[in-house]
């Protein structure tokens, strides 16, 4: 039961960034690989509002997610939108000198030292034999809530409709008066919200350290891969199933006999996907299709 | 004196394999940052056999090449199977994922404390020898590389680049192709791992990080992808501006994160300048 809690925390916090991800990929067609520096700065920003500046913990959290919208957003106009008209694989090396800009500025503002948005003890509770906090459960919820609400946004709206007619062809979309640039702006955003949310859920509920940003870029990259590329709810599914692997690894005493340390913990998860890549390359969700 | 000599020594090592990734990278457009995977997989092989098993030194050279000719035959599977993106978000999870291995086998590689005491040949104690071997063996990587330009691989590298369909269509084997082009880059990155571990004396996994992966990028990107004196210009460009860094006057907890802000803003000039010409789109009649 506590693998299970474990793999739904690490989970919900995989699925917000690779969700957002998803949508990206599906309608830009781009890989962002300074995601993880952008979640550890709507983190960073957070505890910063919260701990130095001395903001109530609600109005520190609306400044981080407006932080990481605003970054993302110039993300999108200074390291994107010149890029990815010319070619889509731009953007991932631009993405790139993005990641190491703001990792060096997370390193010269806030300095290599964990940092926890929450100085105090965490509220522990004992649910179905399982180990959890007030925040984790809180993290759940509101994970499960903000992907019913883009459910909703994606598949009872007109915005949705016109979301998913960019996402399957965007000259099409164009054709029919749908703003593409504009959507292609607000979906990037959106995304970078998601990634701000995330990094708050980890600074609140871990310790924010710059040391996290690749590793959460190449796990939510993962799943979004191995759900089938630009597949919103295939990159949600994969993301828990990773979670629930990494704490399944680790967490079960193999053939009786022993135990995977826990540094593997990554490692086991990224090779386990790598191989199920190199047999069914258009991941679990998607559709292999010929192209000529 | 001894100062620039180092400099020197490093850009020569760094001539074999930013010349391979250029190879796969530059040339074939294979979006692809498994470089310093390859050299992790090769380094370990040689050096862990050498000085931790005491293994005889030739056949550590053969267990180092055998790692990374498997790591580049893995890297050649992913590029056959997979789209340029994924094979890019893939390859850096491969790396990550024997960087854990190093970082977590504490019996078999000393985890993050490396191995140390690696010594030099007998021969090259001395930083000028050291430099004329780097030197030569930079010099024998520029020529071995222009030939390739000039030849058969380089033009079918170039065409599975431009449209691997039409390519295949007129009898270019795309999987020789990229296991021969894998092969020259892991050949580059244990070549390098050969010289530069014993340079040092020590062998660190944090040499192997994300750092150094974006150095290989940054310096096939700003000399000119495919270009063989463009990325050795830049290798030396690079390395000075890397190593000079150190001249100023900055502390300590301060340099890192000035050199990553300033390598970073150089490789989005440097693509921003090159964004024709990096992934060139496809041509149409």
């Amino acid at each position: 039961m506590q693998l299970f809690s474990n793999g739904l925390i690490a989970g919900s916090l995989a699925a917000l960034i690779a969700g957002g991800l998803a949508l990206v990929y599906g309608t830009l067609g781009v890989f962002n690989l300074a995601l993880g520096q952008m979640v550890l700065a709507g983190g960073y920003a957070t505890w910063w509002l919260h701990q130095n500046v001395g903001l109530s913990l609600p109005i520190s959290i609306v400044g981080g997610i407006a932080i990481g919208a605003a970054i993302s957003w110039m993300t999108f106009e200074i390291f994107i939108r010149p890029f990815y008209k010319r070619h889509r694989f731009l953007p991932l090396v631009t993405t790139i000198s993005l990641s190491m800009i703001l990792d060096a500025l997370i390193l010269l503002l806030f300095e290599e030292r964990p940092r926890s948005i929450l100085a105090s003890m965490k509220d522990m509770r004992i649910i179905l034999g399982a180990s959890i906090s007030t925040e984790q459960i809180m993290l759940i919820l509101i994970t499960c809530l903000l992907l019913a609400f883009f459910a909703f946004i994606l598949h009872c709206t007109a915005f949705g409709r016109k979301l998913r007619a960019v996402v399957q062809n965007d000259f099409a979309a164009m054709s029919l008066g749908i703003p593409v640039g504009t959507l292609h702006r607000l979906i990037f955003i959106g995304s970078g919200v998601l990634a701000a949310c995330a990094g708050i859920f980890i600074g609140i509920d871990q310790n924010l350290s710059p040391l996290l940003a690749f590793p959460l870029t190449i796990k939510a990259y993962a799943a979004v891969i191995a759900g089938g590329k630009g597949n919103f709810w295939g990159a949600v599914t994969c993301a828990y199933i990773i979670a629930f692997l990494e704490q399944l690894v680790v967490g079960i005493r193999w053939f009786g006999l022993f135990y995977i340390p826990a540094g593997y913990q990554d490692t086991v998860a990224l090779v386990f996907i790598i191989l199920f890549l190199l047999f069914k390359p258009a991941g679990l969700f998607g559709s292999q299709t010929r192209t000529a | 004196m001894n100062y620039f000599l180092h400099i020197f020594i490093i850009s020569c090592i760094y001539i074999p394999p930013i010349l391979g990734f250029n190879l796969v990278f530059g040339r074939g457009k294979l979006l692809h940052f498994g470089q310093t995977a390859l050299g992790l997989a090769g380094a370990y092989g040689i050096w862990a056999s050498f000085m931790l098993f005491h293994f005889p030194f030739l056949l550590s050279l053969l267990i180092g090449a055998a790692c990374a000719l498997c790591m580049a035959l893995v890297l050649t599977w992913l590029s056959l199977r997979l789209d340029n993106d994924g094979l890019g978000v893939m390859s850096i999870a491969l790396h990550l994922a024997i960087l854990a291995v190093v970082l977590n086998s504490d019996r078999f590689t000393r985890g993050a404390l490396g191995i140390p005491g690696i010594p030099r040949p007998l021969l090259l104690q001395s930083l000028p020898a050291y430099a004329l071997l780097c030197a030569m063996i930079a010099v024998c990587w520029i020529i071995f590389m222009l030939i390739i330009e000039r030849g058969k691989l380089r033009r079918n590298l170039q065409a599975l680049a431009e449209n691997h369909w039409h390519a295949e269509a007129i009898g270019v084997n795309r999987r020789w192709v990229y296991t021969i082009a894998f092969l020259i880059s892991a050949l580059g990155a244990l070549t390098a791992n050969v010289i530069f571990v014993p340079y040092m004396a020590l062998l660190s996994p944090s040499d192997y990080g994300f750092p150094a992966m974006i150095l290989n990028v940054m310096m096939v990107v700003a000399g000119g992808p495919g270009r063989v004196w463009g990325v050795v210009c830049a290798i030396f460009l690079l390395m000075g501006l890397h190593e000079g860094l150190r001249f100023l006057s900055l502390p300590a907890e301060m340099l890192g994160p000035t050199r990553l802000l300033l390598f970073g803003t150089i490789l989005f000039i440097a693509v921003y300048f090159r964004r024709e010409t990096l992934f060139p789109p496809e041509r149409k009649v």
